[in-house]
């Protein structure tokens, strides 16, 4: 078939090769490679037509010289001795976290945030790549439509994210066309989390929060079932058992769950990722209910992500603001955040002049 | 096992000191000396993160304070922090100077209470030989000619001065480095950037008292909720002209719980 030549599966059986013992279905130099120890040794084949049978967990196969090298070492130029000294905001390093340097590790430079109420998903971002300081890119996409259904937000390293989501998006484009129904948010996070894992330990660096509506592909159901999810409240950041059960039994809705390469994988109500992420979390806190509508859902997202941008210097220039519904995703126009800042700064210079008069000297 | 061998020598270095130095002093930048052994910074870093003790100087607060039409407001919140401990849940962070000064705390508990008393001291010496109550400016400049004097020896001090004086309402933030900013608003702790979001969205100069009581409430609401080392109640003060007034001491929990239900 020529959809498995192109993904490198010469062997038409691939189903019955699922349940083989792993070690039979692996080439004996690949067999450490699963289990993230041996990721540094052996020889790693690149994702060019294997000659044994596949296991279904090898999804992407990297070219083996960048991976045999110690991965500290990847596409690094030598460090100070001082850790603190590094630029953690570089995108090309990793945020070394310090036991007692800050109480939160900071992800790279850059805001994005996802939440979901009664109306569907909502997740934006800004668009500013920076690099050594510098802005490399003011104009930057940093949420990516992955299927009709689910958008992705990014935070990281933007080469590692950006080649993540089109991975992702080609598995659950096989797993669609394989089992004839679109995957759910979650089944899309465990799969993105997994493909991910062997790479624990390197640089690779990948905050995603996946924002998609889960809903039946044969009834295509326009009616969320909201009185599910009306009764948890955002406090309740553990994912509603009640209603989040297995996609089989029909779970319908929005749904956001967070991915990160470290291997972390958590649902929630609302999630922000990037260094502007406290800036936006406090807006979004006191903001974000179940039953708003909406335009003030997307009011509520572009206040957080352009306060985020205020304070924060490795946030800014523009914010992307995407609504996931029942009906897929639709885009709202991009918006230069500087009209806002020149808005509100002369609103603050009419207000001073006010105060002068107020406070005269005794 | 050599990491634990060299901390604890290092400990008893600086308990006894040395007959002769194993290096020699010498001065490598003014104000900064090599000799290890009686170099606090250097010791509370040979304590810090190995095995057993632990003395981290964290930064677990939340204290904001900002100008407006009416005077300046001043919210903090309550948690005193040891590491992953929580040394107390109702710390007082806000240090009154006089009726007419207050200084807020964040960093290391025990230099804050220390030189912001210290600095207490010399306002009201300033008072009795001047007969004129300090200004706000002069205060702060004070206590950061304080920190200077001790830079780079690991003071940890995170510090707003507020006040009213002839100037009219005064906010200064103060810093271990010697910073010393006026303002209109700030943040301090690891907690800021939540109150940061909340306050830059909702302040506006012509606010009502009642509206600034709860912006300022409702920052640091929001950054205990997401802070791990900020918590406990918010202690809020209103800075008038004739003085401050202490608002009200309202548990975070509470004010969380009301937000999300709608209420205010």
């Amino acid at each position: 078939m020529a959809l498995q030549d192109v993904c490198g599966l010469l062997e038409p059986p691939l189903f019955p090769q699922w349940t083989a013992p792993l070690s039979q279905s692996f080439m004996p130099e690949d067999s450490t490679h699963l289990f993230g120890g041996g990721i540094y040794g052996e020889a790693f084949s690149s994702w060019v037509p294997r000659r044994s049978g596949l296991n279904p967990l090898e999804f992407y196969m990297p070219i083996s010289e960048y991976i045999t090298k110690s991965p500290i070492n990847f596409g690094q130029t030598p460090q100070s001795s001082n850790l603190l000294d590094v630029d953690h905001m570089h995108p090309t390093l990793p945020y070394i976290s310090q036991s007692g340097a800050l109480p939160f590790t900071l992800s790279h430079g850059t805001t994005t945030l996802g939440f979901a109420f009664q109306g569907g998903v909502i997740a934006a971002a800004d668009t500013r790549s920076s690099c050594a300081g510098k802005v490399a890119c003011p104009a930057s996409p940093k949420v990516l439509p992955i299927h009709s259904h689910l958008v992705g937000t990014t935070s990281g390293t933007s080469a590692d994210c950006a080649l993540w989501k089109r991975i992702l998006a080609r598995e659950l484009r096989l797993y669609q066309l394989r089992h004839r129904r679109r995957l759910s948010t979650g089944g899309a996070a465990k799969l993105l989390s997994h493909m991910l894992h062997p790479f624990k330990g390197t640089e690779l660096c990948v905050a995603a929060t996946l924002c998609g509506w889960d809903g039946d592909e044969d009834q295509d159901n326009e009616q969320p079932m909201t009185e599910r999810y009306a009764n948890t409240t955002l406090t309740s950041k553990s994912s509603s058992q009640s209603a989040a059960s297995s996609g089989l039994s029909g779970v319908r809705g929005p749904r956001v769950v967070y991915v990160c390469s470290d291997g972390l994988r958590l649902q929630g109500a609302l999630f922000s990722v990037g260094s502007g992420s406290p800036y936006a979390y406090s807006i979004l806190d006191g903001g974000v209910r179940w039953g708003m509508s909406a335009q003030e859902a997307a009011a509520v997202a572009r206040e957080a992500v352009y306060r985020a941008t205020y304070r924060d210097a490795y946030s800014g220039n523009n914010v992307d603001l995407y609504h996931v519904t029942a009906k897929g995703w639709r885009r709202r126009e991009r918006e230069n955040l500087k009209e806002e800042y020149y808005r509100e700064k002369e609103r603050r210079e009419q207000n001073n002049t006010g105060e002068k008069s107020i406070h005269s000297i005794k | 096992m050599t990491l634990l061998s060299l901390s604890v020598s290092q400990v008893t270095t600086y308990a006894t000191p040395p007959l002769e130095p194993s290096r020699p002093i010498a001065r490598v930048r003014a104000g900064e000396r090599r000799d290890y052994s009686s170099h606090p910074s250097k010791f509370l870093k040979s304590c810090s993160c190995e095995d057993g003790v632990c003395i981290d100087l964290n930064h677990g607060t939340t204290t904001l304070a900002f100008k407006f039409r009416h005077g300046v407001i001043v919210a903090v919140d309550s948690r005193a922090s040891a590491g992953k401990y929580i040394a107390s849940k109702e710390a007082n962070k806000v240090i009154e100077i006089n009726p007419y000064l207050l200084g807020t705390m964040s960093g290391s508990a025990a230099d804050c209470q220390y030189w912001e008393r210290l600095l207490a001291k010399e306002c009201r010496l300033y008072k009795l030989r001047n007969k004129q109550r300090i200004s706000v400016s002069a205060a702060s400049k004070l206590l950061s000619n304080m920190m200077l004097g001790y830079r780079g020896m690991g003071l940890s001090m995170g510090s707003m001065i507020c006040g009213w004086d002839k100037q009219g309402p005064g906010l200064y933030y103060v810093d271990d480095n010697g910073t010393r900013l006026s303002g209109r608003m700030f943040s301090t702790g690891c907690g800021n950037s939540y109150a940061y979001g909340v306050v830059d969205s909702g302040y506006r100069e012509d606010m009502t008292v009642e509206e600034a009581y709860e912006l300022g409430r409702r920052g640091i609401a929001h950054a205990t909720h997401r802070d791990a080392y900020s918590g406990g109640v918010v202690n809020l003060y209103h800075m008038q002209e004739d003085g401050w007034i202490k608002v009200c001491k309202e548990d975070v929990s509470e004010l969380i719980h009301r937000y999300k239900k709608g209420m205010f």
